[in-house]
């Protein structure tokens, strides 16, 4: 069948209207279809399908300003992870990726957990600057944090898992340490009970 | 060794399993997406060896694998009995795995993230779960350090675990309540308190055994407890409605029910011939008959065991080689018939 406006080319949609009730039915080709004033499904015709512009927006490909191309771009310096990588995959490639991405993803993660800050448990061991001067704690192994509530017992375990690396890695000045760390909080631990 | 499902349940019918798993990654590395193959060794190798005395933590004997060493079929039952997401099974490069002798304590290592650690046990009982699960979080993290952020909590590979990592699940048995019309809005009104409940068996939208598990959807801006807490509320919710509907049988739709129940019993005990399907629909069958008095078998915790059992990798392992569909249907049918507890 022709289309029905330029009588040429091959119509190739059907267009049906409906005014108070009557029923129209038009034949069209794509071309004149595009030039008639269709309301919001012009833009059916546009080239762009906009389904695939929902889903892509949906996954967070937003239209590209050039603002948004060079967000794109931004990319983590430890693992080469760009921000595009992330959005595609859902994935970071490293801890770092948080901070280097942390403008961009906030209200994202937010959307996803309905939260953005964490409020459960902390780390009991971890490595940061000396503290050793903040607990008064002189045996604390150097760059871990030992709170008020961290034992004698558990210093001990830190202690003698940091001796067990320290000698994988052939360390032995630093292992030499920790064993006299050890020693001396062995000792305490017997004079005080 | 008595595997952890094979261990009875102290608590209600209904509730099968809990599990509790956390996802933890040591500061040193990049997430194992981004490692090369070296770096993955290295980090599995030096993990391993910081974990090698797992023992003294709880007393459990403790044993070593690279998932590279598994035949495939070894990988798909570690898959079905859960000690393996399907994610990790076919990853490239070096996976530690650290499993206690009774399953119920797993850790991958290098999988999606550097450490997964699992509790499993029969029953309702996330609260002991997360309180072995924290303890062995410490021991760990004693020997590495982990990321961490103040802001975000533990960082994790996935922007949907990060915060606690901390999933926290409950396997449930709700053969009836999952008939009901209300019960697909009710899968919807989970996800308003932050849950998800999904079907265990079964393709598409089609569920075999009823089984479902319930679990926290998020793990960022809630305390561990509180994931917990609203998991374990939630989940013995599900049990006191399917319980009520249950009951509702038993008085209006006895016979049907006794009827349906022994069938299967039947069908279970006399079958040359079992599909995944139907086996799981007549374990499930079973399950609920046992569980509200309507037949006495004599050792009801074997059921879930069995719905374990017949899965493909399991009888495929059993048999000690590859089986076509049929060989496969009649020794899910073998194995049936002689895990079949007695009539008491």
């Amino acid at each position: 069948m022709l289309c029905e406006n330029c009588k040429i080319r091959e119509a190739n949609i059907r267009y049906t209207e409906v005014i108070n009730g009557v029923k129209t039915e038009h034949n069209l080709c794509s071309q004149c279809a595009k030039e008639m004033d269709m309301g919001h499904y012009s833009a059916i015709f546009d080239g762009e399908f906009p389904l695939a512009k929902l889903l892509s927006s949906l996954l967070g490909l937003e239209e590209s300003s050039q603002k948004e191309d060079k967000l794109q771009q931004i990319t983590c310096p430890i693992c080469k992870t760009s921000y595009q990588d992330f959005v595609e995959h859902s994935r970071f490639g490293c801890p770092d990726c948080y901070h280097v991405f942390d403008l961009l993803i906030g209200d994202k993660i937010k959307k996803l957990q309905g939260n953005d800050s964490h409020k459960g448990k902390q780390p009991r061991f971890r490595k940061m600057e000396p503290v050793s001067a903040v607990t008064g704690n002189e045996n604390a192994p150097v760059g871990m944090v030992v709170t008020e509530t961290t034992s004698r017992a558990e210093t001990i375990t830190l202690l003698k898992a940091r001796l067990e690396e320290a000698i994988e890695k052939e360390e032995y000045e630093e292992a030499a340490r920790y064993r006299d760390q050890i020693k001396e909080l062995r000792r305490e631990e017997e004079q005080n009970g | 060794m008595v595997k952890w499902f094979e261990q009875k349940a102290e608590s209600e019918p209904n509730i099968v399993s809990s599990r509790v798993r956390l996802v933890r990654n040591w500061d040193q590395y990049r997430f194992p997406k981004t490692l090369s193959d070296r770096e993955g060794e290295e980090l599995v190798k030096r993990l391993e060896f910081g974990l090698k005395n797992l023992e003294e933590l709880d007393g459990t004997p403790y044993e070593y694998a690279y998932l590279e060493e598994l035949d495939e079929l070894s990988r798909r039952a570690l898959r079905e009995r859960r000690i393996l997401n399907s994610a990790i099974l076919n990853k490239k490069g070096m996976v530690g795995l650290i499993v206690s002798r009774d399953e119920s304590v797993s850790l991958v290592l290098n999988g999606d993230d550097h450490i997964r650690m699992q509790f499993l046990s029969t029953g309702l009982c996330l609260n002991e779960l997360w309180s072995r699960a924290d303890k062995l979080d410490d021991y760990v993290n004693a020997r590495f350090s982990y990321a961490f952020d103040e802001k975000y909590g533990y960082l994790t590979s996935f922007p949907t675990n990060v915060g606690t990592g901390l999933k926290a699940s409950v396997t449930l048995h709700l053969p009836t309540l999952s008939l009901g019309k209300k019960f697909s809005s009710l899968v919807g009104e989970m996800s308003r308190f932050g849950l998800t409940l999904r079907g265990v068996y079964g393709e598409g939208s089609e569920n075999y055994g009823s089984l479902f598990e319930i679990a926290n959807q998020k793990t960022l801006g809630l305390s561990e407890q509180e994931i917990i807490d609203l998991v374990t509320r939630m989940a013995g919710q599900l049990n006191r409605q399917e319980k009520q509907v249950r009951e509702a049988t038993l008085t209006n739709q006895r016979l049907e029910r006794e009827d349906e129940v022994y069938k299967s019993y039947g069908v279970l005990k006399y079958a040359r011939r079992l599909s995944g399907k139907d086996g799981m629909i007549f374990l499930s069958q079973l399950m609920a008959g046992a569980d509200d008095g309507l037949i006495r078998v004599k050792e009801p915790c074997s059921i879930y065991r069995m719905m374990l059992g017949i899965q493909q990798a399991n009888l495929q392992k059993l048999s000690h080689k590859p089986l076509g569909k049929d060989e496969l249907d009649m020794a899910r049918a073998e194995y049936v018939r002689k895990e079949l507890p007695e009539l008491a």
